[in-house]
């Protein structure tokens, strides 16, 4: 086990150095830069853009740059963003809280919903209800994520019952601490159903395949045979065998936790990274992209050692000497 | 006979009606609100912007999310009512040049105070915002800067000021609307080069000291700002009350214009500015959403068609001028393209039927400055291709696509910045209508910065549609008008104007900034725009009517494409 966290541990660094060089490249490769746009201000001189631009070292040479920004790395520095001129870090830091809290909470509810509902339709296999929850979830699966949100904001329009959009009100800091959280509350209904219900579809369908492939194995009868009850044989055989796939995709959301829902979040007027993440590559402010890359990069990688060591934890074939492979 | 005469001097009636009413805006007459209402404490105006903004420095910020969050804390020397067109004073009294026309001197208000109640406002705050317009790299230096040379500044007293410019400049008031910001708190930030990162956006909206109606008390990035009045403003109405009636304001920030329509709808906010397609649903349900809907006049941007004429994209790689290069000169070509395309039906598909033919460069909402004799070339597909028939475009070998004399097929590429839908519309409106003729286009619409690249830097594009904002001081598009300037789209950054007509805009371009007589100043931009209208550089595309919607009880809101008129007037009936 040492061997192996140690490896991973030392591999992890250069694995984001690499994803650090190629996608500062691959920024490179998109035209213009974020002063591009500037130049169709009849107001703005070319002596002050390049003037702008030479500030932020956008007149050296590309490798000098890519060097220039990992050293500020290095020392912690991740730079300041063009548009904002404010540190890359004060930035993320800004909308990173309520970006954590509403992936939280649509992880939960998906994973809270999609695990039995899965085992059930499973269970009941080519039943109404399979067909009835299995057309819910292609649906949520299928409806682009924004298109729901907006019929969601109709609903709100009309009824009243939620508010429309918003990550909390405009009153939010008067409230007491219950009050704020009954406030977040309420304006995380409609985005947790948006981003839950999408990825709950995938999920539900996952675990209906790994319990179907389980549930008539011959380990699973002779337990049966032993006269198990069928609730303990499906708790205790069938799900801890079809759990692992969950288990890898822990790994994975520790990415997510931080990506954001871009068009959600537009559509929904939520505070968050994906807004930030999409302006920022839209109008080419480079170490903002670099910054966000390199936290979610770091995060995935963690999350996927994380889940190494939780996957030899639940699953006994599954050993540190196999995954070093 | 008699009918005819009679038609006729309705018709001119109406005209010089219209022309009255439009050469002499009327200012409004502002209501005062009633004793109930000024004692009835918070008043709130709720409005929503969509955009973000990046920082509340006023210097550095360059957006105008970001100045439609700070815009109420920090007022200029002057400001312009957006109605007349005027300069009125601020925190300047008056001011006064001399006769050369190169010194100002402005004298300052001696009662204005900073919001935080204990600094006073003094000369001395001007010039350390002027400074830091110079010390630090910006876009306001650009406007700022006459000639390539610096405005230089002197204090006389506390409460004087002179501004001494290194040549005539007519257009000096228009730039002299800058925020001016307070010594006593950046001072230091300049000297110590933190200026730009000073007031960013994740500074403590307390922080903020300006002069302004409002005070910042609250920010969240993407979701609100709110403000509470200034107590230490110096504005009164003529009654003596304190201003701005309108005790807190908050701003809803949103990033969609669709969610910041269903929260007027829903009455969560007092203030929509709706876009075309919205106008009417609006107009429908007035009563039913306690609504009014106004036009507040022609928007000031304009679309327009160019084709490319710059001589380093023709003549590259062999010698031979490339045919299209002659197309694009030759007037009859433009003529005849310019009658093709069915400006009508732009704006009733495009435009949603809010839109107005109005030919001058200069938007017909400027009324100083815009030229309004000048007749659009009017859509008539018969008339141009009779243009192009007399003119030797011909269809030879009947595929319904012209040839020039030399035997070359009238095609070419159409670009405009993808994603933008109205462009996009206009492109295949133009493209149809051209095809209509003969012509035959290739639509090929471009990632935004591309379309940069190739105007101002490798030239590669035949034409494009593209658009402008404009404002009220003609002088903001030297940079168009100029054959040197570098957004000269057609034939940009030339050495020596290449035509008779170029030289004429060059000369007339800086004449107009040295006028100091309006009237003669108003006749130089009318044959800049005659030049313009003639020799078709551009050819202009219909402009969009603006629409405001507002809640029934705000009084006192009246709103132009320039800006709202005395906002801190606005109050709400109960």
């Amino acid at each position: 086990m040492k061997s192996f966290l140690l490896k991973r541990l030392i591999q992890i660094p250069f694995i984001l150095l690499l994803i650090s060089f190629m996608s500062f490249m691959v920024l490179q490769l998109a035209p213009g830069d974020f002063f591009t746009a500037m130049q169709m201000n009849p107001q703005i001189s070319a002596e002050t853009i390049a003037e702008m631009s030479a500030k932020y070292g956008f007149d050296k040479p590309l490798m000098v740059q890519y060097i220039l920004w990992l050293k500020g790395i290095v020392c912690g520095d991740f730079g300041q963003s063009l548009s904002y001129h404010v540190s890359v870090v004060q930035l993320i830091g800004s909308r990173l809280v309520s970006t954590v809290i509403l992936s939280f909470c649509s992880i939960l509810f998906t994973w809270v919903l999609a695990f039995p509902l899965g085992v059930i339709i499973a269970l009941k296999a080519n039943t109404i209800l399979d067909r009835g929850l299995s057309f819910f979830a292609f649906l949520g699966m299928s409806m682009p994520s924004f298109f729901f949100a907006f019929l969601l904001l109709l609903l709100a329009l009309h009824t009243g019952w939620f508010p429309i959009g918003g990550t909390f009100s405009s009153d939010y800091f008067d409230l007491s601490l219950w009050g704020k959280i009954i406030d977040r509350g309420r304006h995380l209904v409609i985005p947790v159903l948006v981003l839950g219900l999408g990825g709950m579809g995938s999920l539900m369908r996952v675990m209906r395949t790994q319990v179907l492939e389980i549930v008539n194995a011959d380990f699973v009868n002779a337990a049966r045979a032993r006269g198990l009850s069928e609730w303990r044989v499906i708790l205790k055989h069938v799900v801890r065998n079809a759990i692992n796939p969950f288990v890898t995709g822990i790994g994975y959301l520790f990415g997510a936790l931080v990506s954001g829902a871009a068009l959600v979040e537009i559509v929904l007027n939520l505070q968050g990274l994906g807004t930030l993440v999409l302006t920022a590559v839209q109008s080419q402010d480079q170490f903002v992209i670099m910054g966000v890359l390199l936290i979610s990069g770091c995060l995935l990688l963690v999350g996927v050692l994380i889940a190494d060591i939780l996957l030899t934890l639940v699953d006994p074939r599954i050993t540190f000497k196999k995954l070093e492979g | 006979m008699k009918r005819f005469f009679v038609c006729l001097s309705i018709f001119l009636f109406v005209f010089s009606g219209i022309a009255i009413a439009e050469e002499k805006a009327k200012v409004p007459n502002l209501k005062i609100p009633s004793a109930e209402v000024l004692k009835s404490v918070n008043q709130e105006l709720v409005t929503a912007t969509v955009g973000d903004p990046k920082t509340f420095n006023p210097i550095t910020s360059s957006e105008t999310s970001s100045s439609a969050i700070y815009g109420y804390v920090f007022e200029g020397l002057i400001e312009q009512d957006p109605i007349t067109l005027e300069f009125e004073p601020n925190l300047a009294k008056r001011w006064e040049v001399d006769k050369s026309g190169l010194i100002w001197t402005f004298y300052l208000r001696d009662d204005v105070k900073w919001n935080d109640g204990q600094h006073k406002f003094t000369a001395k705050d001007v010039l350390f915002t002027l400074n830091a317009i110079y010390g630090v790299p910006n876009g306001m230096q650009d406007i700022l800067t006459i000639d390539g040379k610096k405005i230089e500044a002197k204090i006389i007293n506390d409460f004087t000021i002179q501004f001494i410019l290194p040549v005539r400049f007519a257009p000096f008031l228009s730039v002299m609307q800058w925020p001016i910001l307070p010594e006593f708190v950046l001072g230091e930030s300049l000297k110590n080069g933190t200026f730009e990162s000073q007031w960013n956006i994740s500074t403590n909206p307390k922080k903020l000291i300006g002069t302004g109606p409002y005070k910042l008390v609250e920010y969240e990035s993407t979701q609100h700002a709110k403000y509470e009045r200034n107590p230490h403003y110096w504005k009164k109405d003529e009654k003596g009350n304190k201003l701005p009636y309108i005790e807190k304001r908050t701003i809803l920030i949103v990033q969609d214009a669709n969610t910041a329509f269903l929260k007027f709808k829903k009455g969560e906010t007092h203030f929509y500015s709706p876009s075309p397609e919205y106008v009417a649903e609006l107009e429908d349900n007035q009563d039913k959403l306690k609504i009014v809907v106004k036009e507040i006049g022609i928007g000031l941007g304009v679309e327009f068609l160019v084709f490319n004429r710059n001589p380093k994209y023709y003549k590259k790689e062999d010698k031979k001028t490339n045919p299209k290069l002659l197309w694009f000169e030759d007037l009859n070509f433009l003529k005849a393209v310019n009658h093709a395309i069915d400006k009508e039906s732009i704006i009733v598909s495009v435009l949603y039927g809010m839109g107005k033919i109005a030919p001058a460069i200069i938007a017909p909402s400027n009324h100083i400055f815009t030229n309004k004799d000048l007749k659009d070339y009017k859509y008539d597909p018969d008339l141009a291709e009779e243009i192009l028939e007399k003119a030797g475009y011909i269809d030879r070998d009947n595929d319904g696509i012209r040839e020039d004399e030399n035997g070359s097929k009238l095609e070419f590429d159409l670009s405009t910045n993808a994603g933008n839908n109205t462009r996009e519309k206009l492109c295949s409106i133009i493209k149809q209508d051209l095809e209509d003729i003969g012509i035959k286009v290739n639509f090929r619409p471009l990632e935004f910065n591309t379309l940069v690249q190739k105007l101002m830097d490798n030239y590669e594009w035949d034409a494009i549609v593209i658009g402008l904002t404009g404002g009220s001081e003609p002088h903001n598009g030297a940079n168009v008008y100029k054959s040197s300037g570098k957004l000269h789209v057609w034939n940009p950054a030339q050495e020596k104007p290449a035509t008779k007509w170029e030289e004429e805009l060059d000369r007339l371009v800086s004449q107009g900034a040295q006028e100091l007589d309006l009237e003669k100043r108003i006749k130089i931009y009318h044959h800049l725009q005659e030049i313009l209208h003639e020799n078709l550089p551009f050819i202009v595309l219909p402009r969009s009517i603006s629409y405001t919607a507002y809640n029934k009880n705000i009084e006192n809101y009246f709103s132009t494409v320039f800006g709202t008129y005395k906002l801190e007037r606005i109050f709400l009936n109960k």
